[in-house]
């Protein structure tokens, strides 16, 4: 028995290492770039050469994930959204009843370094909203960043804390489904001023294209905003922010109030 | 109006933060940050600080940036000296135990500040603190004593009579 167990032991090393000594020129990446990736890196931020392609924003995953994938991560964001509405139809009896008192929570230490981190947490999920079209980052990070906030309220004081402070799941469904809708509105904006002025343009459009001469605006004032991209980033943040607390709360609240009745 | 200053405080916070965090401070930083901190500062303006007047206050921050100089360079070194010596001797002499403390303050704050100096000093950390009896139980890596008015002054009587003056 000892003995299989050795020699299971020393295969499966000898495998990985194997794997890793065949695998080792594709793990490090090769200093040629492919065509597509390429193609995708002279056009992200490129006003001059490439001015039908370009997104106008020099963070390029940006550019793919809203403006030449955009169709695909409207999808993703939808479907994350169907995920969290049958969350909450499972967990909808339980929540119907409210937590009567905030539970005790952590020591004061912890507590009290909670409430210095609080609006430092949010500010830093902020920034890397509001900077998704210039640095890596954007909206669903931002708001993966603003949701670790509600986490730690759960751990450190109690579920029932923030739905005594009004943070409920309605609420932040609320704010969840204006996301959307502002993700829905930024990507038929440029197609609706199209109609308008009976003009030609596309659903989805972010820069002008050969065939649809309207633009998003790439700046406002000086301030590089990537047109659409901008708005996708904001509104993917509050929609992102407010989906992972929805789920949080429904979670420890169904738990919370199940242990409590087991009692 | 109270709120509002509160927020304030909040306000300078996030700001800093925000700014720190985004590495520039072009139009387009200042402006998001800005409107950003404002939003943080009313929400959070119920959280965070109880009485505003004492973060504009100089002397406490001239106490705070003595006790940070204090700290990090005399008390740190100390415990990180006296640690090691424990770590390289070849009798390993340790003595731990949980020893059970009083303090004297207050203010979330300084009792927060007290027992986060007494753990990130080598040697001592704050296991479990009691506010109702005011006692802090912390882990002693070589307890000299377990009588609590001894230990108090052995671990961290310093540190609160700094903690007193930044955050009472």
């Amino acid at each position: 028995m000892r003995l299989v167990e050795v020699i299971v032991l020393i295969s499966t090393v000898l495998a990985v290492a194997l794997l890793i000594t065949v695998g080792f020129e594709h793990l490090v990446p090769s200093e040629r770039v492919r065509p597509v990736a390429e193609f995708y890196l002279n056009a992200t931020y490129n006003q001059y050469e490439l001015r039908n392609y370009t997104a106008m924003s020099p963070e390029a995953v940006t550019a793919i994930v809203w403006d030449f994938r955009g169709l695909d991560t409207l999808f993703e964001t939808s479907v994350f959204y169907l995920a969290l509405i049958a969350g909450l139809a499972l967990t909808r009896g339980l929540l119907l009843e409210r937590a009567e008192k905030s539970g005790h929570g952590l020591s004061i230490i912890v507590r009290t370094v909670t409430r210095i981190t609080a609006p430092m947490i949010v500010a830093v999920g902020a920034s890397i909203g509001l900077h998704g079209h210039l640095t890596p980052g954007g909206g669903f990070q931002g708001g993966s960043v603003i949701a670790v906030l509600p986490m730690v309220v759960i751990v450190v004081f109690s579920a029932s804390f923030l739905v005594i402070k009004g943070v409920t799941t309605t609420k932040l469904l609320v704010v969840r489904s204006l996301g959307l809708t502002g993700i829905g509105l930024t990507a038929i904006a440029v197609f609706l001023v199209g109609i308008t002025l009976h003009m030609p343009a596309y659903v989805f459009q972010n820069m002008a294209k050969p065939d649809a001469q309207i633009s998003m605006p790439y700046s406002v004032a000086g301030a590089l905003i990537s047109g659409t991209l901008w708005f996708f980033n904001i509104f993917e943040m509050f929609a992102v922010a407010a989906g992972f607390s929805i789920a949080f709360i429904a979670l420890m609240l169904a738990r919370t109030l199940e242990s409590s009745r087991g009692e | 109006m109270r709120r509002v200053s509160r927020g304030f405080i909040v306000f300078i916070l996030a700001f800093t933060v925000y700014v720190v965090y985004t590495g520039s401070i072009s139009g387009y930083d200042i402006v998001t940050g800005v409107i950003v901190s404002a939003v943080i500062g009313a929400l959070f303006s119920n959280i965070v600080v109880e009485k505003p007047i004492k973060v504009v206050d100089p002397r406490r921050w001239l106490h705070l940036l003595v006790y940070a100089l204090l700290y990090f360079t005399y008390y740190e070194a100390k415990a990180h000296i006296d640690v090691i010596r424990r770590i390289l001797h070849p009798k390993l002499p340790v003595n731990p135990a949980i020893v059970e403390a009083p303090y004297r303050i207050e203010s979330d704050f300084a009792i927060t500040a007290v027992a986060n100096s007494i753990t990130n000093t080598p040697g001592t950390v704050v296991v479990d603190i009691d506010p109702s009896k005011k006692n802090f139980y912390i882990h002693w890596i070589s307890a000299k004593t377990l009588d609590p008015l001894e230990a108090r002054r052995e671990i961290f009587e310093t540190f609160e009579k700094h903690a007193k003056r930044i955050f009472e």
